[in-house]
């Protein structure tokens, strides 16, 4: 399949290098987003459990 | 909390607020969204579109190569044809100290690269009087014979570094006409088709193939090209700038370093795919058994990631964390 962006993304790709270690800038993009999404996950409250818990805390007193 | 609290505490029933909850619902909001994201970025990005490598490809781009390595199918010093279970008897495979596992499995897979690489496809062509002699020649000769005509030729060949023109002259029966042969049907684009010719309807077994390819440099150099490599962490990546297998790191991560990095190394340099297979098997061991390995299955209290995602109800409940 041919995608918008394919031609760029068929060409060789740009390798980071130091001694025995190498990773691709891609690949290296994808770790570093799925860590900020590990990241991300973890620290963000969850907006809808903050009304609950309000709820929650409300029905606890009564 | 004393311990007793706390498992008074963690055996109370829930008694806050309760709210219905659609698992249907959630699991096709989950699915819609994924495809959505899944169509959109395939119509972004596309697939890798590397152009197939061929038998054709090879002899025309480097015929000498093909050539030598046709000779070494029918001398019998190919990697394939050295290569043991599952393709043959001719080497005893990788091992684990006394684990001969390659061995035990036994041969499933059968391939005599003789006949199947070489012999064989060029039996299903239109031939020259030259090549039908040859084949002739060939098929009425002694295993002895065959043998020693084949190594005699892959021996010059050696001696010359591949250079098929500067080959000595000598006596090697059929052999140069035989190879000389197939790298004229490989040249063609015939031999891609007879070697994937199963006598089936659909053809889907490309195992000849890919040991034929892997005899030669061809299939090498197209690996080294695209930063595929065993020994450049290429079990990780794809061809071009699209991602690869970045969860693979840890099992790449043993191939760059010593002693699994080094082939000559014995045991484990010269067993490393064993070796490593093992080492990972024992990892993934140590990752299932976590909940019951002393120390390990504590992390938690001492790193308390939970803590920072629930943290909203720990502190809506009152609960501290226990001191040390």
């Amino acid at each position: 399949m041919t995608g918008w962006f394919a031609d760029f993304m068929n060409h060789p790709a740009t390798y980071l290098k130091s001694g025995w270690f190498q990773i691709s800038i891609t690949n290296l993009l994808v770790i570093l987003l799925m860590l900020a999404i590990f990241a991300i996950a973890i620290l963000l409250p969850f907006p809808q459990e903050k009304k609950e818990e309000r709820g929650s805390t409300k029905e606890t007193r009564k | 909390m004393s311990t007793a609290e706390k498992e008074i505490f963690d055996a109370a029933p829930w008694k806050g607020k309760t709210k219905k909850y659609d698992f249907v619902r959630e699991g096709v909001i989950a699915v819609v969204v994924v495809t959505v994201l899944a169509i959109f970025f395939s119509l972004l990005f596309g697939s890798p579109d590397e152009p197939p490598l061929t038998f054709k490809g090879w002899a025309v781009s480097n015929s000498d190569n093909f050539y030598a390595t046709a000779v070494q199918e029918l001398a019998g010093t190919s990697g394939t044809a050295t290569y043991g279970a599952p393709y043959n008897e001719n080497g005893d495979g990788l091992n684990i100290g006394p684990l001969w596992m390659q061995r035990w499995a036994g041969v499933t897979r059968p391939i005599d690269t003789v006949n199947d690489f070489v012999i064989a496809p060029l039996s299903t062509q239109i031939m020259s009087s030259d090549i039908a002699n040859a084949l002739a020649a060939w098929k009425a000769a002694s295993d002895s014979q065959k043998t020693t005509w084949a190594t005699s030729y892959d021996d010059a060949i050696t001696k010359v570094e591949g250079k098929i023109s500067d080959v000595a002259a000598g006596d090697y029966g059929p052999v140069p006409v035989l190879a000389q042969g197939l790298t004229e049907m490989a040249k063609g684009g015939a031999l891609d088709a007879a070697l994937l010719s199963q006598g089936g309807f659909f053809q889907t077994d490309n195992t000849k193939q890919i040991l034929f390819f892997g005899d030669g440099s061809y299939l090498d150099d197209a690996g080294t090209a695209a930063n595929l490599q065993g020994g450049t962490w290429g079990m990780m990546n794809e061809t071009g700038r699209y991602p690869g297998q970045a969860w693979l790191w840890l099992y790449s991560f043993w191939y760059q370093i010593p002693p699994f990095n080094n082939e000559e190394s014995k045991p484990i340099g010269a067993n490393a795919d064993a070796y490593i297979m093992g080492l990972m098997g024992l990892l993934t061991l140590g990752l299932i058994l976590i909940p019951v390995i002393p120390g390990i299955k504590t992390l938690p209290m001492r790193i308390p990631i939970h803590r920072g995602i629930w943290s909203q109800y720990y502190k809506s409940q009152g609960i501290k964390r226990r001191k040390k």
